[in-house]
């Protein structure tokens, strides 16, 4: 087993996440897609993992498969230091109030045949909390209250709600069971800026109060910048680079990571950086061929990249790179 | 106020605002009220009509219509509007209840074919091809001819046949709804796959089957009137617009009205639950709204 | 430079049974010859509508265009009628929409979808428009022989370059580019951007980059016009808005962005929500959200030179610039 990225000081910090080498298949007319493949790291309380990459690298197929939304091919995982890779469905029920998720879209993850109210209490019928009804209804007015709903929308339908309204109805809904480990999946990318400003203090206040974990998946750097203590940054599958959030956007190693965080438009006029255009486009998932999956559009590629397998090398302390100008 | 009350008054405000995109629609409204009508005819048959639907009158037999028998007399001398009134509790009730059958049926073994996907979706869906590649009257007849006579028989042998229609549209709407994310999103908070398909899989698909129910009842008047016409239903005396025509057929010559009525009464039951299920697709789909 | 364009007090509402939308509201804009302008807003601050409106392709009913005049190279587009304003899209016009996947037409090769363009605005035969067509695909990048490949073989970044080459086959003189990027991953964003530089570079094409991206138009555009609840509020060079955000909707957007320069450890987003398009509110549009909002602010606003054309469209920015009237 090759060392695990993680927190530094993570000794005295209580890890409450720790996944080891975790793939997912799907298996496609095409052959395998390997949406995650071998991916490992470690996430302490109260600190928040960024998982950036562009579409179709396995980020948001990462977070479903820690959640058990879809059960993991190989690998494990575990949960406050308990092996959840092949627990039982009653106790996955037990384990889902303690590990919870934000969706993206906030037009399709919330049911439009439910009022905001009906879709808040969704959770706590499911687990037969609350059955004083007049207990119910306070603590559903404190949940709405926490993400800035105002009591009137309690009524209305998805359809009547703006976005960013919407997505704090899908967050209230992720606190309902008040847990202690969120994934948040791209839950501003739908948003206009000033809106997802909104949201973003809101998931930095929510995580001050409530020490809550995020692992925070999305392709938008900058977002990932703000949020996040540290990043991992995936490439079809795997986990080609992870630091501290500083460390990782002040010198970042790996070919991709730089070409990426170039190609982010910045919004300032004196700032001109040197842009690395990457040829062509990202390759398909389906039976990757082995070597590193991103040497055929990398600019420092070698002929030794295409044949050897490569690995995470810990460059530095807490900085992992995946490139054979590492190995 | 407490807020159940609220919620209460949104989803009668929802059912509203329904009704008045309805309302907007002529043909709907139109076809409402031959409903309407109709409904009112069937539950009242006993209060309005002129004579009892079975009472034999041979010194007035062949009657033409005339102000005392509004559609005449048949050739047992039986009064025709009352018949046809009597006729639409049959109708109404047969189609409404065979329609709710194979509406209960083909929404769960379409929910369970397109929710579980795999082997349950391709054995009950092929069960249902086979069905759906018999035609529907005929399979009726044969169901009828096998258990009998009999308004429940009846309702069995129109039902099974239109089950097939409701599984295909449960299953191609549960298809797309259960990629859904509030599907997922109901999983990750815990809910089971019964809990799933109850409270958002099928309130979600409701709107197509709805309209869908409202034309099947229109073809299951339809068949129910088939089978009687050819002796496969209702057993006289008992009055239904089928077994009249078959009935009154070979005294069309001399006797137009004795199979005139029924017709009608046939057609524009017909022609009215049809401007209903259309006005009423028009009105449930998101699309138009606004 | 000639003005290739010249937007005056366009309106554009939609006259719905709930009400009136009022989606655009006396808008004006210019634009030189080989100019690129960058039109950000949120959603709703009807940035599309303005396009389609110089398109001439807003749905009436139950849109509808309330005076103002669209002139392009002298002529206004409001006033021809419809025969030649077809001629002009997309021959003189032309447009890129936000989404590549659903512009085109998934049962025609891309070659024949850029062929046709061109046959339908010149006189060529189908043999001449084939090779003007081959020749845009290379220029896009994409290899010549892919030009008998159906939309559903091509990449998302791929399509995009085809819907490019659609819209620059007629070398339109001015191009309205709707978000074209927004549904691409950031390093095809940065091969279709620098692709769009290179070819208005090339073929000196105006273009209107319709985004709600301020970094996209800091890399792409010479002059910015802000929009918020169908009206301009700020414009300016590219310089002039970005070094000096007058308008407090402006800032506001500065604010809400994380800075990938600085860490800051809150944001600073503008409270509330842009205000319904049905029911806009008299005066500033903006004031309700607006912190520094105050006597002044309630009446109807211009938009004022606040400096070597620097426009604004707010009462306390005035006041503390000293403009006058």
């Amino acid at each position: 087993m090759l060392s695990v990225p993680e927190a530094d000081g993570g000794e005295q910090m209580k890890t409450i996440l720790e996944v080891q080498d975790l793939k997912k298949y799907f298996k496609t007319s095409r052959g395998i897609l390997h949406a995650v493949d071998g991916v490992s790291f470690k996430l302490n309380v109260g600190e928040t993992l960024g998982v950036v990459g562009e579409s179709g690298c396995g980020k948001s197929t990462l977070g479903r498969t820690v959640l058990h939304l879809t059960e993991p091919t190989d690998g494990r995982i575990l949960f406050d230091g308990e092996d959840i890779t092949d627990c039982s469905k009653q106790h996955l029920k037990e384990l889902r109030r303690r590990m919870q998720i934000i969706f993206q879209d906030p037009f399709a993850s919330l049911d439009p045949r439910k009022s905001v109210r009906e879709i808040i209490e969704e959770p706590l019928k499911i687990y037969h909390m609350f059955p004083d009804r007049e207990e119910k209804r306070r603590y559903v007015n404190q949940l709405m209250d926490t993400v800035g709903l105002a009591q009137r929308f309690g009524s209305l339908y998805p359809h009547e709600l703006d976005g960013g309204r919407r997505q704090r109805v899908g967050i209230a809904r992720a606190l309902a069971l008040e847990p202690d480990f969120i994934v948040c999946d791209e839950p501003v990318s739908a948003l206009d800026v000033s809106i997802q400003a909104q949201v973003l203090n809101l998931l930095q206040d929510l995580q001050e109060e409530r020490g809550l974990t995020y692992m925070f998946v999305t392709h938008d750097l900058s977002v990932v910048k703000h949020i996040a203590t540290h990043i991992m940054v995936m490439y079809l599958g795997q986990m080609v680079e992870y630091a501290d959030a500083d460390e990782l956007f002040e010198n970042p190693l790996h070919p991709y990571t730089q070409a990426l965080l170039s190609a982010v438009p910045v919004p300032d006029v004196d700032r001109k950086r040197e842009r690395i255009i990457l040829r062509g486009e990202i390759s398909s998932p389906v039976d990757p061929k082995p070597g590193c999956r991103f040497s055929p559009r990398c600019i420092r590629c070698t002929e030794k990249c295409s044949n050897t397998g490569i690995h995470l090398e810990e460059v530095k302390p807490g900085h992992f790179v995946s490139c054979m100008e590492f190995e | 106020m407490n807020r159940e009350g609220q919620d209460n008054d949104r989803k009668s405000g929802q059912f509203m605002e329904l009704l008045s995109r309805l309302l907007m629609n002529k043909a709907a409204v139109i076809g409402l009220i031959i409903l309407l009508v109709l409904i009112f005819c069937a539950v009242f048959a006993d209060v309005i009509t002129p004579y009892d639907y079975a009472a034999q009158d041979l010194k007035n037999r062949f009657v033409s219509p005339c102000y005392a028998h509004p559609f005449g007399t048949d050739n047992l001398g039986r009064d025709i509007l009352s018949r046809v009134i009597y006729g639409a509790r049959i109708s109404l009730s047969v189609g409404v209840l065979s329609v709710c059958l194979s509406a209960v049926v083909g929404i769960i073994l379409g929910a369970i074919a397109g929710f579980y996907g795999g082997a349950p979706d391709n054995l009950i869906m092929r069960v249902m091809d086979i069905f759906l590649a018999i035609p529907n009257l005929l399979l009726a007849i044969s169901i009828a001819a096998t258990l009998g006579n009999g308004i429940p028989n009846l309702i069995m042998a129109i039902g099974i046949g239109a089950a097939p229609t409701y599984a295909r549209i449960v299953r191609a709407s549960v298809l797309s709804l259960k990629e859904q994310e509030f599907v997922e999103a109901a999983r990750a908070v815990g809910a089971s796959d019964a809990q799933i398909i109850a409270s958002h899989i099928i309130p979600n698909c409701l709107a197509p089957i709805i309209v869908q129910m409202t034309l099947g009842v229109a073809s299951a008047i339809l068949s129910t009137a088939s089978l009687s016409f050819i002796g496969l239903g209702i057993a006289p005396p008992t009055s239904e617009w089928g077994s009249m025509l078959s009935a009154g057929r070979q005294y069309i010559r001399d006797a137009w009205y004795i199979v005139t009525f029924p017709g009608l009464a046939i057609m524009v039951t017909i022609f009215g639950l049809n401007l209903f299920g259309d006005g009423l697709r028009d009105a449930l789909d998101p699309k138009l709204k606004n | 430079m000639s003005r290739i364009l010249d937007i005056k007090d366009l309106s554009i509402h939609f006259l719905l049974k709930s009400g009136t939308v009022k989606a655009v509201n006396r808008l004006s804009l210019s634009l030189d010859e080989g100019e690129t302008l960058g039109l950000v807003g949120e959603t709703g601050a009807g940035k599309t509508t303005t396009a389609l409106g110089i398109m001439g392709l807003v749905q009436s009913p139950p849109g509808k265009t309330l005076g103002g005049e669209i002139l392009f190279d002298g002529r206004d587009l409001l006033k021809l009628p419809t025969r030649e304003m077809r001629k002009i899209r997309g021959n003189d016009i032309s447009m890129i929409f936000q989404d590549p996947m659903t512009s085109l037409n998934p049962i025609d090769t891309v070659g024949e979808q850029i062929a046709e363009v061109i046959k339908l605005h010149n006189k060529v035969s189908p043999a001449e428009a084939a090779k003007e067509a081959q020749k845009m695909l290379e220029m896009v990048g994409i290899d010549g022989s892919r030009y008998n490949d159906y939309p559903h073989q091509f990449s998302g970044g791929m399509k995009q370059r085809v819907v490019i080459a659609i819209a620059l086959a007629c070398h339109p003189r001015l191009l309205i580019a709707d978000e074209p990027t927004t549904a691409l991953d950031v390093t095809i964003q940065a091969q279709v951007l620098d692709l769009m530089r290179d070819l208005r570079d090339q073929m000196n094409t105006s273009m209107i980059l319709i985004t709600h991206d301020l970094g996209v138009v800091a890399e792409v555009c010479d002059k910015v016009a802000i929009m918020y609840a169908g009206e301009i509020v700020e414009y300016g060079t590219l310089r002039q808005v970005y070094k000096n955000p007058c308008h407090y909707y402006t800032k506001g957007l500065f604010a809400s962005i994380p800075n990938m320069n600085e860490k800051v450890r809150r944001l600073t987003p503008i409270k509330g929500m842009m205000p319904d398009p049905a029911a806009l509110p008299a005066g500033c549009k903006f004031a309700e959200r607006c912190e520094y909002a105050g006597e002044g602010c309630g009446a109807e606003q211009e938009l004022r030179d606040v400096g070597e054309g620097h426009l604004v469209r707010c009462f306390q920015c005035r006041k503390q610039t000293g403009v006058s009237r």
